[in-house]
């Protein structure tokens, strides 16, 4: 496959609601702070926005079909909407790729999502229905799976997991030692709950244009791995090599290693960051969520979209960081994978 | 915002059920399992043993038709101790925790099914003792329901086959 001749789309603004642990307002009022505070800071307001597309999951919303809350505060009355049922960082790609299509001048991303209203890990509802659902196959069991089988060569590995989830936890603001993660309660061995991103209700959103801004969006690929984790080689997240793969192409990077100033990876559990790190190549002294990452609350459904308002912000307060990767993932053991490659103007 | 003023909550319950039609792979799958019998298909182009079986070969691309059988001892390719609550699809119910859960590869497959790994020996008085240890690369094998109705739970969980 040949690979486009893409021209840099601009991140013309980005905003966010939360994340919350327990945010008591309603979805579509979560929505609208990040949607207004994005149009803001792009300077513009709806008006200006050509297309909306818009990222949420009905399980999660427990609404068929989900996007029909927000509807009027994305503003996407009267206007073409897309809903993709996936990560925000997916949405986002989506919009872009409207924008390199010459369909749209600028189109508005938003994603969210509230875990604080279901009741109960919702994850055993988004598997297989007739062969793992029957089984009680949750994400979370699937994610202990994973790390399991990356303890089998490296019997370091959960020490090491540990003292990565305390330093993202304390850059997220929320000291922690490493000796707290270990000693946490067990979640899906050998995952410990401290090891796990606290979930969090909130909403992000960016306005990508096919004009100028501080921020451009240079690169993008995503992929997609076979559903049920048996299926797959557990031990790799090969569909993020292969986005990141199409990613470099269109943005040019022959040595990933050295090509980026940070990288925000949405890695809900440490062992993932393994994971993100083997599949895109990033180099072992390349910074990784200087902020915390996700570790300050992850949002489902909006985790991508949040390391992309995250990637911009860190190129506009620091622009010699030249290039940041933002990343997303979905599905069980990182079954979807997204990537975007942002650079300073 | 004011986080003090009190909201108001719409609680939404619902009482459905979902019907799946499981599809021709998964119904001669399911209809061996209440035979005790274990099948997989097979990819004509890349010869992987797809368990549980499904029309496609992902990977190739390709229809599959061709039925191997399988037996119902394998391999543990790995395993977790999950001790988060969650709701059984079938009954609404929450499910006890912990539970083991695996990826095991049954001997004449090429790809790992979940399902539940025992990860302590027979609970007496409310007590379950500890079992064997667990690790990947151990010998399992199915522990079948007494009386099967061709699904997945008709083999409950598996165990380890002692050396």
């Amino acid at each position: 496959m040949s690979t486009p001749d893409l021209a840099p789309l601009g991140v013309a603004g980005v905003g966010r609601s939360g994340p919350r642990i327990s945010d008591p307002r309603s979805i579509p009022e979560i929505v609208l702070e990040a949607v207004e505070s994005a149009l803001a800071d792009a300077t513009c307001g709806y008006d200006d926005v050509d297309a909306v597309v818009t990222a949420s999951v009905d399980l999660f919303d427990g609404l068929t079909a989900s996007n029909i809350a927000v509807t009027e505060v994305v503003g996407a009355v009267m206007r073409p909407e897309t809903r993709i049922a996936g990560d925000g960082l997916l949405a986002a790609i989506h919009a872009a790729c409207q924008l390199w299509a010459g369909a749209y001048e600028t189109v508005l991303v938003v994603a969210h999502s509230k875990p604080s209203m279901a009741p109960a890990d919702l994850t055993p509802w988004a598997m297989d229905p007739i062969h793992l659902q029957p089984l009680g196959a949750s994400f979370t069991a699937c994610a202990g799976l994973q790390a399991r089988v990356l303890t089998l060569d490296d019997p370091d590995a959960e020490g090491r997991w540990a003292e990565r989830a305390a330093r993202l936890s304390t850059l997220a603001g929320r000291p922690t030692s490493p000796a707290e993660v270990s000693a946490s309660s067990v979640v899906a061995s050998p995952l410990r709950e401290r090891m796990r991103a606290p979930l969090a209700d909130g909403a992000y959103a960016a306005v990508l244009s096919r004009g100028e801004a501080s921020v451009l969006l240079r690169g993008a690929g995503h992929d997609l791995c076979a559903h049920s984790p048996g299926d797959r080689d557990l031990r790799h997240w090969d569909g993020l090599t292969r986005a990141a793969g199409r990613a470099y192409a269109v943005a040019g990077i022959d040595d990933p290693a050295d090509a980026f100033g940070c990288v925000e990876p949405a890695c809900l559990y440490p062992h993932e960051e393994d994971l993100f790190t083997a599949a895109t190549g990033t180099g072992p002294d390349t910074p990784v969520s200087p902020t915390g990452g996700l570790f300050g609350g992850a949002v489902p459904v909006g985790a991508g979209l949040s390391r992309l308002v995250e990637a911009t912000r860190a190129l506009r307060a620091e622009p010699s960081l030249r290039r940041v990767l933002a990343h997303g993932t979905w599905g069980p053991a990182g079954q979807g994978q997204a990537l975007t490659i942002l650079e300073a103007a | 915002m004011n986080d003090r003023v009190e909201r108001l909550d719409v609680p939404i319950l619902m009482d459905e059920a979902w019907h799946y039609a499981s599809g021709e792979a998964m119904e001669r799958f399911s209809t061996g399992l209440a035979a005790r019998r274990i099948e997989a298909l097979r990819c004509d182009g890349c010869g992987r043993r797809y368990l549980p079986p499904r029309p496609m070969c992902g990977n190739c691309r390709l229809r599959m038709t061709h039925w191997v059988a399988v037996d119902d001892t394998g391999t543990l390719e790995a395993w977790t101790v999950v001790h988060q609550p969650i709701l059984d699809g079938r009954t609404g119910e929450e499910r006890p925790s912990p539970y083991g859960m695996g990826l095991i590869r049954l001997d004449g497959a090429d790809t790992t099914v979940n399902h539940f790994v025992q990860t302590g020996g027979p609970r007496r008085q409310g007590v379950t003792p500890p079992g064997p240890p667990l690790f990947i690369g151990q010998r399992v094998r199915a522990v079948w329901r007494e009386e099967l109705r061709g699904a997945m739970d008709d083999i409950l969980h598996f165990e380890v086959v002692e050396p």
